[in-house]
């Protein structure tokens, strides 16, 4: 999940901080730096997977970092950050839905943090300005919440509640907040204006959206301790129904093995690296990349690399043998384990999360009707690997598997009707197929209520009938005047003749060969 | 939202007699071809009534309906006349055409003889209402688990009504019977268990009127009725207009959308070597499109409008090559289709195509650029799927490789038997029935218990086994880990034992592990203790399990006889005697046996599990046993997450850590070690030295 941090940059940011202790003038701006500072030192070391890039806004806005994994280069821009003239939120809104957009497209969750202090601007362009005037817009100058990707916005606030609430900044944000469907936090600064209180802040932040997921991979009594990366976000299933939220569990169970051809390409709600970690460490037990101690690091990652892992072992069998495991995630919630290869031949253990329910994969069946194969009186997959029991097959056959009769265009009826015709004139030959085409025209013509056609196709072959040529087979004759007959009783409705699951049979007849005995 | 309005649909249809008159559009059947056509005289064509006309579309939108939502949408298809006639109910096992066209086919066209004043499309609707309050089994499931809030379960519905109306007067007068048959209806549902009230109503009311007619009845969009109601009334011709109406509903309605496969290559069945490239119209979710929504790029996408701006469609172009199936896609998203066209050409092909087994990659058409693959066709049993993949940039781009981890420098992983492994505990899909609740855990919880039991003694890398590098103990290895044993299953065993013993006698080579140690490794005797502790291990991590698995585990005990060393010590006396060149053994052998007795003495203090370790104690103790000490770190590493779950002191983590880190540097001790030939004292010397050594070293790196 890519971070967007963007930076309140203008002048009121300046405002120096009353502090006691100090003699050096501190301005909210350094506040906000040491924040920032420490958000990026934690996420260099303990999430540093995560794409970041920095926006600083004032009256306009300015992409000072593009989307990137190097902190350093973050934290030199934030450095250089310059002062800058009023706030105007609204365009740096947009300004960051469109950089998101063009990078990761409209399906990707983005964290967008907006560090302020909480004077958002006087007049055209203020906060308070755009908020009233958010209905009656045309089209093109919609209010840029909500994003056109799912988002989470944190709001830091380089100021507390208090002096928030004297005006109606809170308010504000709070309406700003619920714009973007209420998904996001605003944070405040706790007593009074220190760098202890803003990193009291970052850390709140970084409890809820940039701390590690930790779980426990589990085949049985094989078992890894791996961190998820992204954190796997709680899911919201039928809301009127199931209105609570739905998180995975930390104990990651793997249920069996499934050939990567029979999973099939499934549809997935998200993705997520599963990094094993070495939980004894010393170092901070928050995943590889800690470079507190960068000796000890080393030869404790030194040491942790040669300690076989299991998720090793896994990531290399799946490989191989092209297989995903499937994995629970919680009650009726499953995903798929498997290896993922990037185009620098580098590959990892990837797991997928599908739609929570009883039934993810139509192809798959319900997965606690899934079990081990020694249950089956006879190997599904055949002694020699040579069949599969998936996919399953839905009860009743889609539309076109089935060969359905639609007139809906008249070119279809044509088709129907010249067919039985080109049969009609290879009699005998084909009489299998020509009854065959016969009834299915019989019964969609009398589904619809269609008996005019059913005369007209009984005239038809009358016709056809008189146009026999000499050398015809006598059988042919037969069967012609049999079919015609038949159709012009089945369209009077008579019960008797005409009820859809009975079929018109070919007509016994004396000759040789032919359709006698059918 | 699983209960709106789309999951139940009452299809009211008209069957009164004027639906028999014609529709006035005629099909011309009897296609003559050249050389048949002369002098003949074609047979006049056909014109379909309007009921048929009505029957045909309404199948189409059931059709259309079945194939994207096999389940859980349901349709209630009703036909009213001088009364009422319900073809089918809300059950699932109800919903398919197959079972309409049978019904239709026994209820008939109109009767034009029937008593006009007697027949009415009223009697439908008010049937449509009271059906609409009958609880599906989804409803009831839903309100079974809910119990308490069983209240959240809604009841909405819709009724695509299907009439020849008189005047909006009349359809006024349609409106308002439904509106009080809901109020009626939802009293009595308020008394009920088994029937819901209806929170939400939509009347589709469709006048079809036949061609060259003008329509009695206007056009009017969605209004409220009331709260419970809302009613929408459309005046259609006859016919291919009916058609399009009722296929533009089934979209709105079930928020479908077209999207136009173009360039498909086609055989022509008249010239074989050549292909023409077809286009194909699907419909599906429009959540497949949800990507072109969001970003305005419908038009770049090459949408376009067709039938005056009333439907769009979304081309995507025919990618070759194409995907193998092997080949996991990132897809973000699986909707069924349905074809529009479904019996034309083009479209059977395509579907029999997919239907083979094979994918299909769809690109988006730009005017410029890199081509974006934006989705796929696949059919997965039967069944076709539009998949969306991913086509953005990923934020999982550029990972650490798994070799750059925890474990990733292990180069001895048992990948091959891990995949055996995986093989043998694939899934397959066990039918539901009474049988399997009875015997108590579901599949997928069996499925489980048997990975338990397979992993219940694993050792992930070579380098940690002996049984399992070894053919001879396949078959055991293979049975011991089922749930019960046969009679048969442990003959195999106590054969697999057998041959094992037999092997020992003959004094087979085993398949140590010598990594990292300098020589040939242990001795062949002390190969066969470990091999045997190890094959104790495995088959005791599953004596539980059954009295047979009991007797696999008598039977190696038996045969290794006991005690162990006592066993081995006869042998090596034996083996010792058979040997030409002793001289240099006899020298050492006071020494020898003395440890030995030591060792023995030791071994009784430590437990069965331990075992593995003493072993490497009483290895270094042997006099003639080669250098042992590389292995000792490599089994404290193995350990160590192990003691790490239990409650562990700082000072044993500690102590641990610094031991590990330290008995790596002291490789070239040991070496020294053996190359002094085994003077005891000087061993005894050095391991105390080592100790005092591991403290002040570990405050040194600190």
């Amino acid at each position: 999940m890519p971070t967007v941090v963007l930076m309140d940059a203008s002048l009121s940011m300046t405002r120096p901080v009353s502090q006691e202790q100090c003699t050096e003038e501190l301005q909210r701006k350094h506040l906000a730096v040491a924040g920032l500072t420490m958000l990026f030192e934690h996420m260099a070391n303990n999430y540093k997977l995560e794409f970041t890039s920095l926006v600083a806004f004032s009256s306009l806005w300015e992409l000072l970092v593009p989307f990137t994994r190097d902190y350093s280069t973050l934290q030199e821009a934030l450095s250089n950050l310059e002062d800058y003239d009023k706030t105007c939120l609204e365009s740096a809104l947009h300004g960051i839905s469109n950089v998101v957009q063009q990078e990761w497209g409209h399906a990707c969750p983005t964290q967008v943090v907006l560090v302020t202090d909480g004077s958002l601007g006087i007049g055209k362009g203020s906060l308070r300005h755009s908020l009233q005037t958010l209905k009656g817009r045309p089209e093109d100058k919609k209010f840029p919440l909500p994003f056109p990707f799912p988002a989470k916005l944190f709001i830091m606030c380089i100021a507390n509640a208090d002096e928030l609430q004297m005006t109606d900044t809170m308010h504000n944000l709070e309406q700003l907040l619920q714009l973007n469907g209420g998904d996001g936090q605003i944070f405040t600064m706790e007593g009074q204006l220190c760098l202890k209180s803003v990193q009291s802040m970052f850390g709140r932040l970084i409890d809820a959206a940039y701390s590690p997921f930790p779980a426990v991979l589990r085949c049985g009594n094989l078992a890894s301790d791996v961190q998820v990366f992204p954190r796997p976000e709680p899911v919201f299933l039928d809301e009127e129904i199931d209105p609570m939220p739905r998180h995975i569990l930390t104990d990651l169970e793997i249920v069996g093995f499934i050939e990567i051809g029979d999973i099939s390409s499934p549809p997935v709600m998200s993705r997520h690296l599963v990094l094993p970690i070495a939980v004894n460490k010393e170092v901070d037990d928050v995943g590889p990349g800690t470079t507190e101690e960068p000796e000890e690091e080393t030869s404790a990652n030194q040491q942790a690399g040669k300690v076989p892992n299991f998720c090793v072992l896994l990531h290399g069998s799946l490989k191989v043998e092209g297989m995903v495991a499937l994995v629970q995630l919680g009650p009726e919630w499953y995903g798929m384990l498997y290896s993922q290869a990037d185009s620098k031949k580098k590959s990892n253990l990837m797991m997928s999360l599908f739609e929570p329910g009883p039934e993810p994969l139509p192809w798959l069946g319900k997965v606690s009707q899934l079990g081990p194969i020694s249950d089956a009186a006879e190997n599904p997959y055949g002694e020699d690997d040579s069949k599969s029991p998936f996919p399953l097959q839905p009860k009743i056959k889609r539309s076109y598997a089935q060969n359905v009769t639609v007139w809906i265009k008249a070119s279809g009826l044509q088709t129907d009707v010249q067919k039985i015709l080109r049969n009609a004139r290879k009699l005998p030959e084909k009489t299998q197929t020509f009854y065959k085409e016969l009834n299915r025209l019989r019964k969609a013509a009398l589904a619809f209520g269609f008996w005019e056609l059913l005369k007209g196709v009984a005239e038809l072959l009358e016709r056809e009938c008189t146009l026999l040529p000499d050398t015809a087979h006598p059988d042919a004759a037969f069967q012609l005047s049999h079919a015609a007959k038949q159709l012009k009783l089945a369209s009077t409705g008579d019960s008797q003749y005409a009820a859809f699951d009975q079929n018109i049979n070919p007509m016994h007849t004396d000759f040789s060969g032919g359709g006698a005995g059918m | 939202m699983m209960f709106s309005v789309s999951h139940k649909t009452a299809f009211v249809v008209d069957h009164c007699p004027y639906m028999a008159e014609s529709s006035r559009q005629q099909v011309e059947c009897d296609v003559l071809t050249k050389s048949r056509g002369q002098g003949m005289i074609p047979l006049a064509p056909v014109s379909k009534s309007l009921w048929t006309c009505a029957v045909e579309c309404s199948m189409e939108y059931c059709r259309i309906l079945y194939d994207v939502y096999p389940l859980k949408k349901l349709i209630n298809y009703i036909v009213s006349d001088s009364e009422f006639h319900i073809l089918n109910s809300w059950r699932q096992e109800d919903q398919s055409t197959h079972e309409l066209m049978s019904a239709l086919a026994a209820v008939g066209p109109p009767n034009p003889q029937e008593d006009p004043e007697c027949c009415s499309v009223l009697h439908g609707l008010v049937a449509a209402v009271e059906s609409l309050c009958k609880i599906t089994e989804y409803q009831h499931e839903a309100r079974t688990t809910l119990m308490d809030t069983a209240d959240r379960v809604a009841n909405r519905g819709r009724i695509i009504c299907l009439t020849n109306a008189k005047s909006d007067t009349h359809v006024r007068m349609l409106e308002d019977c439904v509106q009080e048959t809901i109020l009626e209806q939802n009293k009595m549902a308020a008394g009920s268990d088994r029937l819901m009230s209806i929170q939400q109503c939509e009347l589709v009311l469709v006048h079809i009127f036949p061609q060259g007619e003008d329509t009695l009845v206007s056009d009017r969009p969605k209004k409220e009725v009331s709260s419970l109601l809302t009613s929408e009334v459309h005046s259609v011709r006859a016919g291919r207009h009916l058609a399009t109406k009722l296929n533009i509903l089934v979209q709105q309605h079930f928020d479908l959308a077209s999207t136009t496969i173009t360039n498909i290559p086609m055989k022509e069945e008249q010239h074989a070597n050549t292909s023409a490239n077809y286009d194909v119209e699907l419909l599906h979710h429009r959540d497949a499109h949800l990507e072109f929504f969001k970003s305005g790029d419908l038009h770049m996408a090459g949408s376009t409008s067709r039938d005056s701006g009333l439907k769009e469609t979304v081309t995507l172009k025919w990618c070759t090559p194409r995907t193998n199936s092997v080949e996991l896609h990132y897809c973000t998203g699986a909707y069924r289709i349905s074809p529009t066209d479904v019996n034309s050409r083009p479209s059977s092909c395509l579907t029999n195509f997919l239907l083979n087994g094979r994918s299909v990659l769809l690109e988006q058409p730009r005017k410029s650029g890199s081509k974006v693959i934006s989705h796929m066709l696949s059919s997965h049993g039967g069944e076709i799927f539009l998949h969306v993949l991913n086509s953005t940039r990923s934020t999982l781009e550029d990972p650490p490789s798994i070799s750059e981890g925890c474990g990733g420098r292990v180069t001895d992983y048992r990948i091959t038997d891990f995949g055996e492994f995986m093989r043998e505990n694939r899934l397959t899909p066990v039918p539901e029935s009474p049988d399997t609740e009875a015997s108590g855990k579901p599949p997928a919880e069996r499925a489980k218990a048997q990975l338990e039991r397979y992993t219940r003694y694993w050792p992930m890398i070579i380098s940690q086994t002996t049984i399992f590098n070894m053919q001879a103990v396949v078959p055991l290895a293979n049975l011991i880990v089922k749930e019960s044993l046969s009679e048969e299953d442990l003959l195999t065993c106590q054969k697999t034992v057998y041959n094992l013993v037999d092997m020992e006698r003959k004094n087979d080579p085993l398949p140590i592990s010598t990594v990292g140690s300098r020589g040939k490794g242990p001795k062949r005797d002390e190969q066969y203790r470990i091999m045997w502790n190890e094959l104790e291990t495995l088959v005791k991590t599953h004596v539980a399990g059954s009295e047979r698995h009991q007797r696999v585990l008598d039977c190696i005990i038996a045969c290794r006889s006991k005690p162990p060393e006592e066993e081995e010590r006869k042998k090596r006396g034996r083996k010792r005697e058979d040997k030409e060149d002793k001289a240099e053994k006899n020298i050492n052998k006071d020494s020898e046996d003395k440890s030995w007795q030591e060792s023995e003495r030791l071994k009784g203090t430590l437990e069965r599990g331990k075992e593995e370790q003493g072993e490497s104690e009483i290895i270094k103790d042997s006099p003639d046993s080669p250098e042992p000490l590389n292995k000792k770190p490599r089994l404290e590493e193995i350990q160590l997450p192990e003691k790490a779950k239990g409650p562990v002191s700082l000072l044993t983590m500690w102590t641990n850590r610094i031991t590990v880190a330290n008995s790596r540097k002291h490789q070239e001790f040991a070496g020294r070690i053996s190359s002094v030939n085994n003077k005891a004292e000087l061993y005894q010397h050095l391991k105390d030295e080592n100790g005092m050594d591991l403290h002040e070293n570990g405050k040194a790196t600190r």
